[in-house]
Parts: C-alpha cells; sequence; structure tokens
C-alpha cells in the first residue's frame, strides 16, 4: 500500500505538470492578443490552484512563485501592469521557473531558484510606475526542456500496462480454447468458446481503450517550444495545432514525444525562413507550421507541415555521395523519394551550424528509431520553398497488431501488417538473377527480392542470395516489404492467414537482438518469432555481394 | 450518514478533502470539477452539504452557488477560498453561504466548519 | 506470470520430485536448519551432467526442472543459444551449456534396436532478478544435500578445464563422486552473454 502522502504526492505533480503546460499555452496566447480576457482568467485560475495546493502540501518556493505570478497577472488584469516585452520575458521565465520546481521536487540535488529571475519577478510585481524598472537578463538555464506526460490518468499507466499484458496472456488462452473446441467438435465447448472470445474481444478494446489520451495532451507543449525557439532565432512563425481530440495509447505518445520536440525545433529552425528572407520571396513574414493528427483505421496519423524553404536535394545528395552512402553516378539518377530517405541514414545532418535549438548531433535516425520501434512509419516529403512535411504513421494502441503469419524452414514467423505492401505469388521463372540478388516485377515495379530461408538459415560465408536454384518448388510466395521508401519482397516457404497477434517483448538476454521484434504465441502453444522489418532490410543490405 | 459533495476545480484539493471528511465518517456522495458538474450534481444527490470553490473554470463559485439556491433553497453550503477573496467570500455569505474555509486548511478548521454548519 | 515458490512442484518431471523427497527424507535431519548440536551449513543442489562430467547448481538458483519443450530455434543467434520456449506462458531463451563452455558432448549410448528410447532432454529454468533462461541437460537431474565443507572452494587444477574459473563456485567430492558446483548467476551477466551479436 501507498502512504497516503505518497498519494498526494503523485496527485500534486500530475496535476501541477498540467497547470504548468496549460500555462504555457495559455500565456502564448495571451502573447498574441492581449487584450482577451479569456487566456487571463484562465492563467489566474491555475496559479490560484498551484498556489493553493503548493502550500497545503508545503512545497513554498513554488506556492510562493505562484504567488508572485499571480499578483503580476492579478496587475495586468487590473491595467497596472502593462504587458510589455520586458514583463513578458519575466513572466516567461517565471512560468519556466515553476515547471522546473516541480519537476525538481524529488530531487535532493536541485538547489535553489535563480536570484536574479526571482528579484525580476519582484521587482514587477512591486514597482508599480513602471518607467525605472531595470531588469536584468536572465541567462537560460533551461533550453532543453525534458518534456514528461503525465503518469497518472487518475490511474497509474503501469496498472494498465499489467492489464494489457493479461489480456494478452488471455487472448492467447482464448485462442487456443477455440481451436481445441473445433478440433473436439463438441456442440457445447464450441458455444462457450465463441462466448468467451467476444467477451475477451470486448475487455481487450476496453483495456486498449482506457489507455488513450488525447495528443492534445502532447501537442500543448508546441506553442510554447515553438515560440522560444523561434525568438531566439528571430523567425515569426504561427503554429497552428489540428485534432488535439484525436486519441492514442499515453505510452506510444510517451515514446514519440522526444521525435516530435526534435521535429518541431528543426522546422522552425532550419524550415522556416527569418522573415525578410521570406519577405523578397513573396511569401508572408510569418511562417506557417501545422502540427495536425487524424485517424485512419488502426493508425493515427500525424504530419507536421512548415511552407518554409523545403529540403535541398542537391545538398543531401552532395552529402551522400561525400558520406560515401552512394556514387556519384548514381545519385544522378535517383528520385527525389530515394534521396530524402537518406535523411534517415545516422548520423546524416545537413545543418551547418549548431545553434542552441537543433542540430545537436541529434539526426533523423534517432527520431527514426523512435518511430520503428514501436511500429510506426515516417516519411517526409518536401518541395523547394514550398516547404516540407513529416508523415508519422503510428499505431493507435500497442500490443495487439494485425500480422501476417508465414513459415521458413519450419520455423513460425510474423510480419506486422503496418510494414507489408502486398502479397504475391509468382512462377520462379519470373524472378531474375541481376549480379548478386534476385529481382522481379511485380505491377510494373522492379522489384528486389530475397529468400528468407537463405538470409536467415545460410551460413554467412556462404550465403548465396542471387541463387535461383535456392529456391524449392516452382510458385513462389512473396511478401512485399516496405522499410524507409526501400521496397523488397520476401520469399517464404509457406503464407498462412492474416492474425491479431499480441507482441511480447523478448526478455534478457534475447532482447536486444535486431532481428526480431519480439515473440508471439500461436493458439496451437507454438512460439512465433515476430521479424523486425528494418533489421531484416538492414541485413540484407549488409549481406548483398 | 452526513453526505457531502464536493466542489473544486482541482483534482488534489478534491481527494484531500474526500479523505478527511470520508475519515470523519461523512459520506461523500459526489465530485465536481466545475460549475455545470456542480449544479447537476447538487439536484441528482441532494447532498446534506456542498463544499464550494470560488474560482472554478466555467463559472465563479458565486454564480453556481446563486444557481444552487435557486433550485434548493435550502442547501448548506460551505465556501472553499483562497487568502485574498475576502470580498468574494463576504459577497456569498451575502447570499445564503453558511461559512467559509481558507486554503490551505487544516483538517481539524475544516471538520469544525462542516460540523457547525450540519448542526445549523 | 512469475511463480516464485514454484521450486519443487510444476514443471518438476515426477521422478525428479520422488528423487528430492527420497534425498529429503534420508537427509531429514541434516535439512532441518537451526540444529544446536549441528552448525554445519548444508548446500542444496540440483546435480546434471555435461559431457562426461558432473556440474551441480545450487536449487535456488532453479526455479524449476522440466522436459523440455519445443525449442523454437532463432536464426542468427549464437550456438549455445537454442531457441526460445514457452514455459507457461513464459517465453524464456534456451541455452545449451555444452556448446558455449565448448565441452565435447558424451559419447551416445547405443540402444539395442527395438528399445524405446525418446530423445528427451530436461530443462532446468534459472532464474535471475529479472528474468529467466533455461539451460538444456541431457540426463534427468538430481538432487543433492551435501555440506558446505564438502565443497572444495580453491581447487588447484581448474586451469585445465574448459569453463571460466569464475563461473565455478567449486567443487564438491561426494563419495567417489566429483561435482563441479556452477554459479549461474555469474555466467548469466557475463557480458558475453548480455551483448549478443547483432
Amino acid at each position: 500500500m501507498k502512504s497516503r502522502e505518497q498519494e498526494y504526492k503523485e496527485i500534486f505533480i500530475a496535476e501541477a505538470l498540467e497547470y504548468f503546460d496549460a500555462l504555457n499555452r495559455h500565456i502564448s496566447a495571451l502573447e498574441k492578443q492581449p487584450q482577451n480576457d479569456q487566456p487571463l482568467a484562465e492563467i489566474f485560475r491555475l496559479l490560484h490552484n498551484l498556489k493553493a495546493n503548493a502550500k497545503a502540501i508545503g512545497y513554498l518556493q513554488i506556492s510562493d512563485v505562484s504567488h508572485k505570478l499571480e499578483t503580476a497577472f492579478s496587475l495586468i488584469r487590473s491595467k497596472e501592469l502593462s504587458f510589455s516585452e520586458e514583463v513578458v520575458t519575466v513572466l516567461f521565465d517565471g512560468i519556466d521557473l515553476l515547471g522546473e520546481l516541480i519537476r525538481n521536487i524529488d530531487n535532493p540535488e536541485y538547489g535553489e531558484p535563480d536570484p536574479v529571475l526571482l528579484r525580476n519577478l519582484d521587482i514587477i510585481v512591486d514597482n508599480l510606475s513602471d518607467s525605472a524598472i531595470e531588469l536584468t537578463k536572465v541567462q537560460k538555464y533551461n533550453t532543453s526542456k525534458n518534456l514528461t506526460l503525465s503518469d497518472l490518468i487518475y490511474i497509474q499507466i503501469k496498472k494498465l500496462d499489467h492489464m494489457l499484458n493479461l489480456v494478452g496472456e488471455l487472448i492467447i488462452d482464448r485462442d487456443r480454447i477455440n481451436s481445441i473446441s473445433r478440433e473436439l467438435n463438441h456442440d457445447e465447448l464450441k458455444s462457450v468458446s465463441s462466448h468467451l472470445y467476444r467477451i475477451t474481444e470486448d475487455l481487450q478494446y476496453s483495456v486498449m481503450d482506457a489507455r488513450l489520451v488525447s495528443v492534445g495532451t502532447l501537442f500543448n507543449k508546441f506553442p510554447r517550444i515553438a515560440r522560444d525557439v523561434a525568438s531566439a532565432e528571430k523567425k515569426e512563425i504561427n503554429l497552428e495545432l489540428v485534432g488535439q481530440d484525436i486519441q492514442i495509447d499515453r505510452n506510444i505518445l510517451q515514446i514519440i514525444t522526444d521525435s516530435l520536440v526534435h521535429l518541431v525545433r528543426n522546422s522552425v529552425s532550419h524550415g522556416i525562413e527569418k522573415p525578410d528572407e521570406r519577405e523578397k520571396k513573396g511569401k508572408s513574414r510569418i511562417g506557417s507550421i501545422v502540427l495536425a493528427a487524424r485517424s485512419d483505421r488502426d493508425n493515427v496519423i500525424i504530419t507536421l507541415s512548415d511552407d518554409g524553404k523545403g529540403i535541398d536535394m542537391k545538398q543531401v545528395k552532395r552529402a551522400a555521395v561525400s558520406r560515401q552512402l552512394i556514387t556519384e553516378d548514381a545519385a544522378k539518377t535517383l528520385q527525389d523519394s530515394d534521396v530524402l530517405s537518406f535523411l534517415f541514414e545516422p548520423g546524416f545532418s545537413l545543418a551547418k551550424e549548431v545553434t542552441e535549438y537543433s542540430g545537436r548531433g541529434v539526426g533523423l535516425d534517432v527520431v527514426k528509431n523512435a518511430i520503428d520501434s514501436i511500429g510506426g512509419r515516417i516519411s517526409i516529403d518536401s518541395a523547394k520553398n514550398k516547404g516540407t512535411v513529416f508523415t508519422l504513421q503510428l499505431p493507435t494502441s500497442i500490443a495487439v497488431k494485425g500480422a501476417l503469419l508465414f513459415e521458413v524452414d519450419e520455423i513460425f514467423y510474423a510480419i506486422p501488417l503496418m510494414h507489408t505492401d502486398q502479397v504475391v505469388a509468382m512462377d520462379k521463372d519470373e524472378l531474375h538473377e541481376v549480379g548478386d540478388i534476385l529481382v522481379t516485377d511485380i505491377k510494373g515495379e522492379t522489384i528486389t527480392v530475397v529468400y528468407l530461408h537463405e538470409l536467415l538459415n545460410a551460413d554467412e560465408a556462404e550465403m548465396r542470395l542471387g541463387d535461383k536454384t535456392k529456391l524449392k518448388g516452382q510458385v513462389q510466395n512473396i511478401i512485399v516489404v516496405t522499410y524507409n521508401n526501400r521496397k523488397l519482397g520476401l520469399i517464404v516457404d509457406k503464407l498462412y492467414r492474416q492474425q491479431d497477434i499480441v507482441v511480447k517483448p523478448l526478455s534478457k538476454p534475447l532482447d536486444n537482438l535486431d532481428l526480431y521484434g519480439g515473440v508471439t504465441l500461436l493458439g496451437t502453444g507454438k512460439v512465433c518469432l515476430v521479424l523486425d522489418v528494418s533489421a531484416i532490410t538492414r541485413y540484407f543490405i549488409n549481406n548483398r555481394r | 450518514m452526513k453526505r457531502i459533495l464536493i466542489v473544486d476545480d482541482s483534482f488534489y484539493m478534491r481527494t484531500m478533502l474526500k479523505n478527511m471528511l470520508t475519515d470523519a465518517g461523512y459520506e461523500v456522495v459526489g465530485e465536481a470539477p466545475n460549475g455545470q458538474t456542480a449544479l447537476e450534481l447538487a439536484k441528482e444527490t441532494n447532498p446534506d452539504l456542498i463544499t464550494l470553490d470560488v474560482i472554478l473554470p466555467d463559472n465563479t463559485g458565486l454564480d453556481v452557488l446563486k444557481g444552487i439556491k435557486a433550485d434548493q433553497p435550502d442547501m448548506k453550503v460551505i465556501i472553499v477560498s483562497a487568502v485574498g477573496q475576502e470580498v468574494i467570500v463576504n459577497e456569498a455569505l451575502e447570499f445564503g453561504a453558511l461559512s467559509y474555509i481558507v486554503k490551505p486548511f487544516s483538517e481539524e478548521k475544516v471538520l469544525e466548519v462542516v460540523s457547525q454548519a450540519l448542526a445549523e | 506470470m512469475k511463480k516464485k515458490s514454484d521450486k519443487s512442484n510444476g514443471g518438476v518431471s515426477e521422478e525428479v520430485v520422488e528423487q528430492r523427497e527420497a534425498e529429503q527424507q534420508a537427509n531429514g535431519k541434516d535439512s532441518d536448519a537451526a540444529k544446536p548440536y549441528q552448525p554445519e551449513a548444508m548446500v542444496h543442489l540440483i546435480v546434471f551432467k555435461l559431457g562426461e562430467e558432473s556440474y551441480g547448481i545450487r536449487i535456488e538458483q532453479v526455479k524449476e526442472v522440466t522436459v523440455t519443450p519445443s525449442v523454437t530455434r532463432m536464426p542468427r543467434t549464437p550456438k549455445f543459444i537454442k531457441g526460445v520456449a514457452n514455459i507457461r506462458g513464459d517465453i524464456i531463451a534456451v541455452m545449451d551449456l555444452e556448446q558455449r563452455f565448448g565441452i565435447r558432448p558424451a559419447a551416445m549410448v547405443t540402444t539395442p534396436p527395438g528399445t524405446l528410447t525418446k530423445d528427451i532432454s530436461y530443462t532446468l529454468v534459472i532464474e535471475a532478478k529479472d528474468y529467466s533462461i533455461g539451460v538444456v541437460v541431457k540426463e534427468v537431474p538430481q538432487s543433492l544435500n551435501l555440506s558446505v565443507s564438502k565443497i572444495d572452494k580453491a581447487p588447484s587444477f581448474l586451469q585445465d578445464t574448459t569453463i571460466s574459473e569464475n563461473y565455478i563456485e567449486g567443487i564438491a567430492k561426494v563419495d567417489s563422486r566429483l561435482i563441479i558446483v556452477l554459479d549461474m548467476f555469474k555466467i548469466l551477466s557475463a557480458e558475453e552473454i548480455k551483448a549478443l551479436p547483432k
């Protein structure tokens, strides 16, 4: 049992972080429309609650800073203090300080808040005649904001994780009972088992549903982040949020948080041009960034689009050639989509200068890895001077995925449907040995294919990926997978049905094997290996010669 | 058992109040995070007492108080406020609130005010 | 779900349970803890064969003993990883210690034609801090109680064995048998297992 103090503390922190996010949202709105009373009233209410709660639990620094901010905002409301640039800066700093204090409640190493900042707050609160204000510029101490989503949706997420795992186990047993009842052909058992099927399905969706949060909980953090980057880089931007109500699994949202922060900063920093430059190009001085979410069947699509300068394909090609990812000749004939996929190569960065907010060596590969890890996809589309669009396709829920089951050398495998493009059956004669690989034509497109048995089981030194004689039988089943805009056909021994599977992570010491995304148990109790499409693709590329 | 409805927009405050009251043997029949819900729950649960926060996201506590009193004139209401809101508190007392508690409150103070109000 | 108290039932094969019970009865006096007149500490080992030699693991490190379930081979993992197996819903890695330490497998016993010998092996499920792992052994593992003093902590001939001495807790001599006592936790935490090739 948790102590009541502990429970109070958790609730306090969770709520305080929510308030902190909301404060940032409202102050950004207020900055745009200082005349609007609505955000001001909200700010007032939030600070008021924060102050009272912090005082009740005994976090006096938080209640003190909240109180000062509350006073400052009440002066603004009563028009005794003007919402001027210096004042705004101090208020933003003050809200940041609140966030810092909240995040460091459990940190014994955390010392005292910046005295300069506290003094600035005192000055604007106490000096009503603002002619003689001398505000000291506060050194920004908190540039990389650590974003954390609340761990509480009134229930701890780990409890929901546990429930979801249990549901996973239950589904496996359910499928097992189903197949046994079919084998025994027992009517009563069959009817019970079909009832069980419906109930577990309901239960599964309820648990998945309980884990959903709206993407707004993350999106709402971005107006402030974008504003900070823009103001540091002297840019003017307008960030529009769309679809904040779209629901997604809380853990998925947590996993993509850093990626999305990275992408938004990049957009402001590298995408949007300086106002004068934009004017010269005949664009509005204010750069537009749209962060949007929408549902697409079992996926959530998040797009981040800007109307900035776009990605320079020539520059990407040059960088790729100089990093020897491709030969100069081959680069000439490359399609744009292939060019853009270089951006996801490890360490590939176009940033010439390291600014405070971006280009700190974190490349898009890190973003891609995070998205891969949850079975999502990311793609880029860009046009010169028109802008760039990042599209993230994310699963709505973590555990249950549609997958394609197949067999290679008597081992069962699955590939998440998210990464499968199409499935074709093809005569062996339609496969051609080209150099060291096999290629075929699928609906007018030339696609590289590989015999999975050879790729997975042949001795690495004697692997012959371009040898047709290795294939068994005349008709070949091919699963075409896409990864990073590249298509690859996987020849499998036997193709089974499509099925919803519960992916279990591999436990130690197998947990860091790239090739496998996890395992799943089939209705028969057999273990089925879930292949990681990105790792298989990489493994293929490294072994072709 | 006396039945109490808690109106406060902070989950933390509601939890604390609820624990204090429940520990003291009262039944908390509902928790409202905003004015709209407060009005609905007041009608639905018809409690013996309502604790009412004065600042709410959609409404002022004062408006909620008027709303409750319009439908249930005999409803016992205690105002929960923070320091610096004396003006609102005085106004609320004029509109029929029985008494008030100032945040941050002690358990003793809450229970004292609640039991006095219920005794009236 | 983890079953912490599952040491002597569940998956343990019948013979093993019987043996263990017999053993415990035989050693009844010894296994009773805290006898004032007999302060000597006892060790309970699960004994099995690798190659031609006998090896032992402390029973505290063994979660259960079971007939090896069907093991799914995992391509592109080291040879000593036999694959993964489903043990009551837990999917665990199964390891072959002979492969791991380069121990020459024992010569196959030739069975007379017509004898019903199934290719049965046993799996010791070892429970580490936050995961379990299976170790395959060919013969039925046995249970053995002996006093700590029977384990020689610093044998001088260890350099000759194929197993790094770090993994060996000591050598036990029981009657004429020699049992190499392994510290499974050290084996499991060894760097080479943790960092499997990618």
